[in-house]
């Protein structure tokens, strides 16, 4: 390369990095500028609501955090959401954490009142036929949607029709409303309509199940029953949730993924109990939810185990804002009795027998849940204050193992559990460490991730796990929830393979029992049964931490997915 | 120049035909299932079978690739399955891919601005303490890991801390810094930026300062500078006129190069800091095995990768002649 060469082409070079480096500064401050403003909510494509409730104007120069803004004297309550919801579409929602929202924004026939009571919504009353198996509902003249017009039987028969209707892809429709005649056929494409639906005028439905069904109702209050609008759906296409026209106490007012949920006070809601909150504003995301409670960006907010301590000190100034509550549900150590050596009962009651539930709960999840010695969880009706609170005893589960077939040659056992990294949930290696110290049990930890768990132990029949724990949470008040979905023999929830002719027995005679007094005896009779043959430890039933700042009132932290932000309201 | 270009775009739909392939087989045929993750523990049989069948999951692999590739090509991505139930794939990106392309384009800036002047410095005082301290700065910088950054860093900025200095008297509080740690991303110009794009940066820090020592070290030695010198130019002259512009052109290809990597976002620090970016929209995805998610994202930094290299060697061959005819 001659030396004028090498001098001009080196200008030229740096000509150009220095162009590059300017285009990248541009690029940075332009596109910066451009970009930032296109995400803000009026241009994004997920924003709810007019333009006023757009951004808070000139935050892009502000070196602030987002922090929620002040209430001021308004009456807004703000709520940690965690993270977005899946949906907001009551025919897909299957978890609780869509449920809250829906919930509020949306309403159906019947609904839970605070005491998890099935009580009248949309229908002002009903009637059940002689046979059991229709059910006739007289709706409230006065309701409305969001947007003003009137809610009929039409309504609720259009809505019936969308779940059961293949192209919906309703992940809840067989569950909760699959007992309504001709459900099923129309979610299977062999009818057109729902013959079990019928509107016998504006203001009567009438609904016909397959077989008498106690706890029918109870499946009503889920969202998937709950009555959305025609018009809406049908002009919003498959994102009409962005603006859900719904009949609850609340209107999402503005929802910005990954940042907000903004619930507006709905002024001619039709209910008693009329919401007093104008505003519910629920943060996704964004730090620890705590520091923002402590700091007064929030009203309310759940307390991890990492908090607990500090707050259940009597000193501590938050201790008198702590709320404990319980929730409908139970976590289990299932035994896989398909699979040796819990194909032996007796193996499993010395499993039960070896573990201190009491110490477990102590120790390692710091006394948050209650200690599990029944299947079924305090609240639900049908519940047994068990007779001994812990059968904690070494010495029987020892007996039990010597009588066993597998005495003296117990062979290695792999306990699966969810979770991820480099050292497995410590209740799990601590429980290991008990079965190995009082039975000389052999037992390695297998981690997975949820997807592939819950994959897994879905099919009974071919789950190769022997032993893992797993959670389950009332969908509805009845012990049919638990018992029944649980430990049927043909069950895909019966996680243990359990296969027991009498309780079956028990469980068909307990679905169509009339009398509840005698129902609930027969279900805590096939507890007591199931307890015996241990498919099953009960470990906990975890209940709910919350703290909530003393000018909110009437705060509830309900078990179920219940419209509870009407009963909420600030005092200051 | 023309054929050049356009033989390097005929690649693209082969390369995206491959990718797009192996993306779907994994999703179809890996572990887990969207349906199932969807239904979570209350699965029951019936539900799932109508669901699979109504999404098309039950037909034969070739018959769901090609139907994605039809809808694909008409532009439709898909609705996501699991996580953001119906949503369409391509709304979902764009609200994503805005936040980590400014968060990239800022840790691409930090670790210019920083890099390159440590870089030059560590090349001009080679084998001094400074080039040490800043090599092993660089390399304890690049080795941290960003899952232990991340909170250690969130830990330092949301407390309060006391420093007290008894030798010379001092006693003063920082701290806590919580704009930098709470609330939601509230885009590039507030201070929730600072951390995930300083852990960002780190890399590209590590990247520019290596590159431009080297860069430095290798010029210095050149003929045309001992030349300059020789000439008696001044050593301010030498350095900046004659060194340092020609150590920052391999600067501009890795910059070139980095273009690709703006529309990736990172799993772990836009998750720990609640960046609703790409990063995050595909942990979420992989872990709910919403897979038409997963698909478009794979499509997409392919892409970007695709035309950034392309834009590299054009610019190369501008650079330089040679390249240009071969």
């Amino acid at each position: 390369m001659s030396k004028s060469e090498s001098a001009g082409g080196n200008r030229w070079l740096i000509g150009v990095i220095v162009i590059l480096l300017v285009a990248l500064c541009g690029a940075v401050c332009v596109g910066g500028g451009v970009l930032y403003f296109l995400t803000q909510p009026e241009a994004n494509p997920f924003a709810q609501g007019g333009p006023s409730t757009g951004a808070t104007p000139g935050r892009q120069a502000a070196p602030t955090a987002a922090r929620p803004p002040a209430t001021g004297d308004r009456a807004i309550l703000r709520l940690p959401g965690g993270t977005d919801p899946r949906t907001l579409d009551p025919a897909q929602v299957n978890d609780t954490n869509a449920g809250e929202y829906v919930a509020e924004i949306f309403s159906g026939l019947v609904a839970l009142d605070k005491d998890l009571k099935v009580v009248p919504d949309i229908a002002e009353k009903w009637e059940v036929s002689e046979d059991r198996k229709t059910y006739t509902f007289y709706l409230r003249k006065e309701v409305k949607f969001h947007d003003g017009r009137p809610v009929t039987a039409q309504d609720f028969k259009y809505s019936i029709e969308r779940v059961a209707n293949p192209a919906t892809l309703s992940p809840t429709a067989e569950n909760y409303l699959g007992d309504i005649v001709g459900v099923r056929e129309k979610l299977s494409r062999k009818a057109a309509e729902v013959s079990g639906v019928q509107v016998v005028d504006d203001y009567t439905l009438k609904i016909t199940i397959d077989a008498p069904k106690s706890y029918f109702l109870a499946k009503l209050t889920f969202p998937t029953a709950y009555v959305v609008d025609k018009n809406n759906v049908e002009r919003g296409g498959r994102t009409w949730t962005d603006k859900p026209n719904g009949t609850g106490a609340f209107k999402l007012k503005e929802y910005v993924r990954g940042q907000r949920i903004i619930l507006a006070k709905n002024e001619n809601y039709y209910g008693e109990v009329k919401p007093k909150l104008e505003e519910v504003q629920f943060i996704l995301s964004g730090g620890s939810a705590m520091t923002m409670y402590e700091n007064g960006d929030l009203e309310s907010v759940y307390v991890t185990i990492s908090d607990i301590e500090r707050i259940q000190d009597p000193n501590s100034p938050l201790n008198k804002e702590l709320y404990i509550g319980p929730s409908l549900s139970t976590g289990f150590i299932v035994f896989n009795t398909r699979k040796p050596p819990f194909d032996d009962a007796k193996v499993r009651q010395a499993f039960a027998y070896a573990i201190d539930r009491q110490r477990v709960i102590d120790v390692v999840y710091r006394k948050m849940p209650l200690v599990a010695i029944t299947i079924l969880p305090p609240g639900m009706p049908g519940y047994a204050e068990p007779a001994n609170p812990n059968p904690y005893d070494p010495a029987k589960a020892k007996q039990l193992l010597a009588e066993s077939k597998y005495a003296g040659k117990l062979p290695d056992i792999t306990w699966t559990t969810i979770g991820a990294g480099g050292s497995a949930a410590q209740n799990v290696q601590v429980m290991v460490s008990m079965l190995q110290q009082n039975l000389g049990a052999r037992i390695s930890i297998q981690q997975t991730d949820d997807a592939s768990f819950f994959n897994t132990i879905d099919d009974p029949t071919k789950n190769p796990y022997q032993m893992f724990d797993v959670g389950w949470a009332a969908d509805y008040v009845d012990p049919q929830n638990f018992l029944d979905i649980l430990f049927r023999s043909t069950s895909t929830q019966n996680w243990a393979s359990y296969a027991n002719p009498e309780v079956d027995k028990l469980l068909d005679q307990a679905a169509v029992e009339k009398d509840n007094a005698a129902r609930f005896k027969s279900y805590q009779q096939v507890e007591q049964m199931i307890l015996t043959d241990a498919p099953v430890i009960p470990l906990t039933h975890s209940r709910e931490y919350w703290l909530t700042k003393p000018y909110v009132k009437g705060m509830i932290y309900p078990a179920m997915i219940i419209p509870r932000l009407k009963y909420i309201s600030i005092e200051r | 120049m023309a054929a050049f270009v356009i033989r390097r775009l005929l690649w693209l739909p082969i390369l995206l035909f491959f990718v797009s392939l192996i993306t779907f087989a994994l999703g179809v045929y890996g572990p887990g299932d969207p349906i199932k993750v969807l239904l979570g523990i209350r699965a029951n049989p019936e539900t799932i079978e109508r669901l699979r069948h109504e999404y098309g999951f039950d037909q034969p692999f070739h018959i769901q690739y090609l139907r994605y590739v039809a809808n694909a090509l008409q532009g439709n991505f898909g609705y996501s399955l699991v996580k953001y139930r119906d949503q369409p794939v391509g709304g979902l990106i764009a609200h994503a891919l805005p936040v980590t392309i400014q968060l990239n384009l800022v840790a691409i800036f930090l670790g210019l601005g920083i890099g390159v002047p440590l870089g030059l410095l560590a090349g001009l005082k080679r084998d001094t303490w400074i080039d040490l301290l800043i090599r092993g700065l660089v390399i304890a910088g690049i080795s941290l890991p960003i899952i232990f950054l991340n909170p250690v860093l969130t830990f330092i900025f949301s407390r309060r801390h006391d420093i007290v200095l008894t030798a010379a008297n001092l006693r003063f509080s920082i701290g806590p810094l919580l704009p930098m740690v709470q609330g939601y991303w509230d885009g590039i110009f507030s201070a929730k930026v600072i951390l995930p794009a300083f852990i960002e940066s780190l890399g590209i820090i590590a990247v520019m300062t290596r590159q431009m020592r080297a860069g430095m070290i290798e010029v210095l030695s050149e003929d045309y500078i001992r030349t300059a010198r020789a000439k008696g130019l001044r050593e301010r002259v030498v350095i900046v006129r004659h060194a340092m512009r020609n150590a920052l052109i391999p600067i501009a290809t890795i910059l070139g190069l980095m273009m690709g990597g703006l529309v990736a976002g990172s799993f772990l620090v836009e998750n720990w800091f609640g960046v609703p970016g790409v990063g995050a929209l595909a942990f979420d995805a992989l872990f709910s095995r919403d897979y038409y998610i997963t698909m478009a994202l794979v499509l997409l930094i392919a892409v970007a990768y695709v035309l950034s290299n392309l834009l590299v060697d054009l610019t190369y061959g501008l650079l330089d002649p040679r390249i240009r005819k071969a």
